[in-house]
């Protein structure tokens, strides 16, 4: 049987953040939002330069050449499209991004690679980033993509 | 349960140390532009978790916020390695992880390598800034044991049913449990299931 010890340590966060001074909250956050918006426009090209370099490593234009062996390099795109999308409320750009970080997930731990589903994904994100969609018609996306991700490879 | 952020709730980040950590620039740009906003005073920024290792041997940090999915040394091997390895005066830090990819999975494993919360990106300033408030005011006690170091996973103080395995003595009896607390005779019929 290991030997548990329990204790309480100094939480020296606390003490600070009580210090007088400092801000309200709502001036906190307005602030942030203030600092943010000089980086709206290189977030957004970072957000695109991502789907493209998706689309022509693992898109359908690359079907003779992608390979599964570099998963991490897709899933680190996708991860970078999740990064920047808090530029996009409302897209559900992030959402897309998050069911294909699924997606290579589960087709990495199954070493089985589903490139129609990627290719699915793919051409969500473009249709989220570009098209004039309403809130119904992003969700049903979302919906959708997460029942392809979600699939278990041995069902496909 | 832990407290909504107030408009009104005043806080002061002015003298607080922070050491941001992550291998991905935009995503470093995004949150120290909130954290400055905030009125950080003193934000280190760490480009890779051996980078963050090797401050946290020579500096005092107040809060850790750190990404996970980093090459190299990911954010979890970091927490694990800060809460053994780093200075002793580091050791108990706040740490808030930062994740794109949060399945229940990764965030229970951010949990067993010491962390006190996770974040799923995309970040937005009034979750980060709950989260830090949530740090300050954490009240879980410290656990260490042969495999785990790091503030009390338990979120609520019932402990597992009498019997099961991991009780511990100071766990309340069932009949100081709280309202909706699973009683003994539905522990049991759970474990009386196939």
């Amino acid at each position: 049987m290991s030997v548990m010890r329990k204790f309480r340590a100094p939480n020296r966060l606390s003490m600070l953040v009580r210090a007088d001074g400092g801000m309200m909250a709502k001036d906190a956050l307005a602030a942030a939002d203030a600092a943010l918006e000089p980086l709206r426009a290189e977030s957004l090209a970072v957000l695109d330069a991502a789907l493209a370099e998706i689309e022509a490593r693992f898109g359908r234009s690359a079907a003779a050449t992608r390979t599964g062996g570099v998963h991490q390099d897709l899933y680190t795109l996708a991860l970078r499209i999740i990064d920047v999308s808090g530029f996009l409320p409302g897209s559900c750009v992030d959402q897309a991004a998050v069911s294909f970080c699924a997606l290579v997930d589960n087709c990495a731990e199954a070493g089985v690679w589903r490139w129609e589903a990627v290719d699915v994904h793919i051409n969500a994100l473009r249709l989220l980033r570009t098209a004039d969609l309403d809130p119904d018609q992003r969700q049903a996306v979302i919906a959708g993509l997460n029942k392809v991700s979600q699939r278990r490879i041995d069902d496909a | 349960m832990r407290e909504p952020l107030h408009a009104a709730t005043r806080i002061n980040l002015e003298k607080v140390e922070v050491l941001l950590v992550d291998d991905s620039v935009p995503s470093l740009n995004l949150l120290s532009q909130v954290l400055l906003g905030f009125g950080v005073g003193n934000l280190t920024r760490a480009d890779g978790a051996r980078a963050a290792q090797a401050l946290l041997r020579e500096r005092t940090f107040d809060l850790v916020i750190s990404a996970t999915n980093m090459a190299g040394v990911d954010g979890y091997e970091l927490v694990k390695w800060l809460r053994r390895g780093a200075l002793e005066a580091n050791r108990y830090l706040a740490v808030i992880l930062v994740s794109g990819h949060t399945p229940p999975s990764q965030v229970f494993k951010g949990r067993d390598a010491g962390a006190n919360f996770t974040i799923a990106k995309p970040i937005t300033p009034k979750i980060v800034l709950e989260r830090i408030l949530w740090a300050a005011k954490e009240d879980r006690q410290f656990i260490e044991c042969g495999t785990y170091l790091g503030p009390d996973r338990r979120f609520r103080n019932d402990g597992p049913a009498p019997g099961a395995k991991g009780r511990r003595r100071e766990d309340p009896p069932q009949a100081l449990r709280p309202p909706g607390a699973p009683s003994l005779e539905s522990a049991d019929s759970e474990k009386a299931k196939p």
